[in-house]
């Protein structure tokens, strides 16, 4: 028995002290199982500690002491606290009784030597440990034995309790296993030349809306380890046929997208499946690739979450609801804040709204067209004050409709916000504030605009320029909120003292990876999605995939843009040079696409 | 199953008379302690706070920290009471201010509930 563990020792380096030794020697490793029945699991798994009563408290047995580490000596018990260099109560204890030298940490079911002041290993007693966290799981016999012998320092037999989680075997595959895997599967085609995942979508007939946003959805990253991860897997989703299953057709659509192949895809399931979940938009009908963006995470959401049981349960939470945690919430869910201030007492309501995208609103027409700003200078650089230089709230730009969407807005007089300190209908003052990021921002732009006097919907032409590197923090609720007190700390809002805080510089800045844009009239257009993989921009054009510079995107017209979180991209997208491409397109912006004839009208997204 | 050491309860310190302890009087910390154990609330809190200090990145900083000076003093020089007492105020100052704050709620509306005092 002792050589074997000397061996076992000595293969980690590990030299145990003499008083361990002498106390092996002395009583036996089978000695440490008895303290088996004195451990029990902790709070989380991998933790174990000494039973107690429920509300026993552990005290050293000279001073009393009942916070800081305690230890309990293995032979008798005896707990004594450990505070250097002033009293340490558990090392008088091993003085005066020779031998009773090793003692275990009453939290963490650590051993100790008292004599060395410092934590020892023992294999033994990690394996009772391991026991007594399994032992629950078996049923539990440790439990009536603490009933019978409650540690508070009287004769309790001493048990050595064993901690440390399962030990931690790397897998290897079987002969077995290892045959499945050759049968089962099939190797990627490696294509270096070009970035994994890009294939064109072929249009099923005026389905270029859908096209555009799955590309963005396919190439949004915390979404594609999702499914790449195979956290949903359509073989063994609970919820397949009939039931229709959004999340398992998305599956099918990244796996067909990642294989290596690059004919073009027709997602025709999912369009069938889509088609069920959102009936009211279902046919050849060109759609609004916004409406069908909400419609999709909506129904992923929905049909989600069956192949995991914690998931299940937010199926009660409600749509957009920010602690929902399946994948599409997780992604894209982010709060927004809105203050509604009344203007007579200047009492504020303030109220949180779940958002799974930003609507923005173009500013009416008023000749600004003609600011057309230089995109190098204003694109990169955040704050308010530059962009004053150009007309006031100018929404040429996606920084001025992000000021337009958080400037303070006085609300008409026919909108009169009942104030609950005045207790009347007040003149009030909204403003809007970011009060969550979510991991990816989605931006829509409205340009569709629908008048219900002359029922009429007209889309709006102007360009919009947008940033690549977007830094949200002046339009976060702790930005705003502090420059409306202008700097000061008024507010009794238990919330807002966690605000400061809540976001670090970093999680604040975010960098463009999807742009959808549409050409054309309301009800003959065109949509197209540019990518941004490995560094270079890719313009998908339904089945057709060209690489472009990034000048065409700048000056493409956006109407959705998708941003992530910046900490999310990987290095090495940053270290591929971004400049001049092979393929060059030069057909312009808007390329020379139509759609299928029969030119049916368009949804407006508004 | 071998009973151990029935004689050590012969050399056993005797149980201290609390009474006649010059500090009679538990501080207020300790009284809170020792309430917090006995409704089990200190258990919650101590999940709670594992969660939010995992979340926030804080344990693997404190892990780095903590091989960082092992490694510098090597492995064989070191004593856990050297870890405690180095790395204590370094983990105590790198802990959000968010944590602290939802932390120091959740002990003040657990000792405004009436149920806790007599």
């Amino acid at each position: 028995m002792g050589s074997k563990h000397k061996l076992r020792w000595a293969a980690e380096g590990y030299k145990p002290c003499q008083h361990l030794l002498a106390y092996r020697l002395k009583h036996g490793a089978e000695s440490f199982r008895v303290l088996q029945k004195c451990l029990r699991a902790g709070g989380t798994p991998g933790r174990a500690c000494i039973k107690r009563e429920e509300k026993e408290v552990p005290r050293c047995a000279s001073c009393g002491r009942a916070h800081g580490r305690l230890y309990a000596c293995l032979l008798c018990a005896t707990i004594g606290c450990w505070s250097p260099p002033e009293a340490p109560h558990a090392r008088l204890h091993a003085q005066t009784a020779p031998g009773h030298d090793l003692a275990v940490d009453v939290d963490r079911a650590e051993l100790f030597c008292c004599a060395c002041s410092d934590q020892v290993y023992d294999p033994d007693f990690d394996r009772a440990v391991i026991g007594a966290q399994s032992a629950p799981l078996l049923g539990g016999t440790a439990k009536s034995y603490e009933k019978e012998h409650p540690i508070n320092g009287k004769d309790a037999a001493d048990c050595v309790k064993r901690r440390r989680g399962a030990e931690y075997k790397p897998w290897v595959p079987t002969p077995g296993e290892q045959l499945a895997l050759r049968q089962g599967s099939t190797p990627l085609k490696e294509d270096e030349s070009l970035p994994s995942g890009l294939r064109g979508l072929n249009n099923l007939g005026n389905t270029c809306f859908m096209n555009s946003v799955l590309q963005a959805l396919l190439h949004t990253p915390p979404l594609r380890n999702y499914f790449l991860s195979d956290r949903h897997n359509r073989a063994i989703c609970q919820r397949r046929a009939p039931h229709l299953c959004l999340g398992c057709d998305m599956d099918t659509i990244f796996s067909a997208a990642f294989s290596g192949e690059r004919t073009p895809y027709s997602p025709a399931q999912f369009l069938y499946s889509w088609w069920r979940h959102a009936a009211n938009l279902a046919g050849y009908e060109q759609q609004d690739a916004h409406e069908f963006f909400i419609s999709t995470v909506d129904g992923i959401h929905a049909n989600s979450g069956t192949t995991s049981p914690r998931a299940r349960h937010s199926q009660g939470g409600r749509a957009g609801d920010v602690d929902c945690r399946c994948i599409v919430h997780r992604v894209f869910s982010g709060l927004l804040r809105s203050d509604v201030t009344c203007t007579v007492c200047g009492f504020t309501s303030t109220t949180y709204d779940p958002c799974v995208d930003i609507s923005l609103d173009l500013e009416p027409d008023i000749g600004t067209e003609k600011l057309f700003v230089d995109p190098v200078l204003n694109g990169e650089s955040g704050g308010r004050s530059s962009r004053a230089a150009s007309s006031a709230f100018s929404a040429s730009t996606l920084l001025g409709c992000l000021d337009r969407f958080t400037r303070p807005e006085r609300l008409g007089a026919n909108e009169k916000f009942f104030c609950q300190r005045c207790q009347t209908r007040q003149e009030s003052i909204k403003q809007m504030s970011v009060r969550k990021l979510p991991l990816v921002l989605c931006f829509h732009i409205k340009r569709f605009e629908h008048s219900s006097t002359r029922n009429t919907s007209r889309k709006v032409d102007r360009y919009v320029q947008f940033p690549f590197f977007l830094d949200m923090l002046p339009y976060l609720s702790s930005s705003i909120v502090r420059s409306r007190h202008g700097n000061r700390l008024l507010s009794v809002d238990s919330e807002e003292t966690g605000l400061p805080s809540m976001h670090s510089p970093f999680s604040s800045e975010f960098e463009l990876f999807a742009v959808v844009t549409h050409s054309g009239k309301l009800d003959s257009g065109h949509y197209v999605c540019f990518l941004r993989l490995s560094g270079r921009w890719y313009k998908c054009d339904d089945a057709w995939v060209t690489r472009v510079s990034e000048d065409v995107v700048r000056a493409s017209q956006g109407y959705m843009l998708y941003y992530v979180q910046k900490t999310l991209s990987y290095k090495a997208s940053d270290l591929l040079p971004s400049s001049t491409p092979d393929i060059l397109d030069k057909n312009g912006k808007h390329g020379g696409y139509s759609c299928v004839s029969g030119l049916p009208s368009m949804v407006n997204g508004v | 199953m071998m009973p151990l050491c029935r004689r050590a309860s012969v050399n056993r310190p005797p149980t201290p008379d609390v009474s006649n302890d010059k500090e009679s009087e538990p501080t207020l910390q300790e009284i809170i302690n020792v309430k917090l154990i006995e409704s089990g609330e200190k258990e919650r809190l101590k999940e709670l706070l594992r969660e939010r200090l995992i979340e926030c990145g804080w344990r693997d900083e404190l892990k780095a920290q903590c091989r960082a000076f092992t490694r510098k003093k090597g492995r064989a020089n070191i004593t856990v009471d050297d870890l405690v007492r180095t790395i204590t105020p370094k983990g105590r100052a790198m802990v959000p201010d968010n944590v602290k704050a939802e932390l120091l709620q959740r002990i003040r509306s657990f000792l405004l509930s009436d149920a806790l005092w007599p």
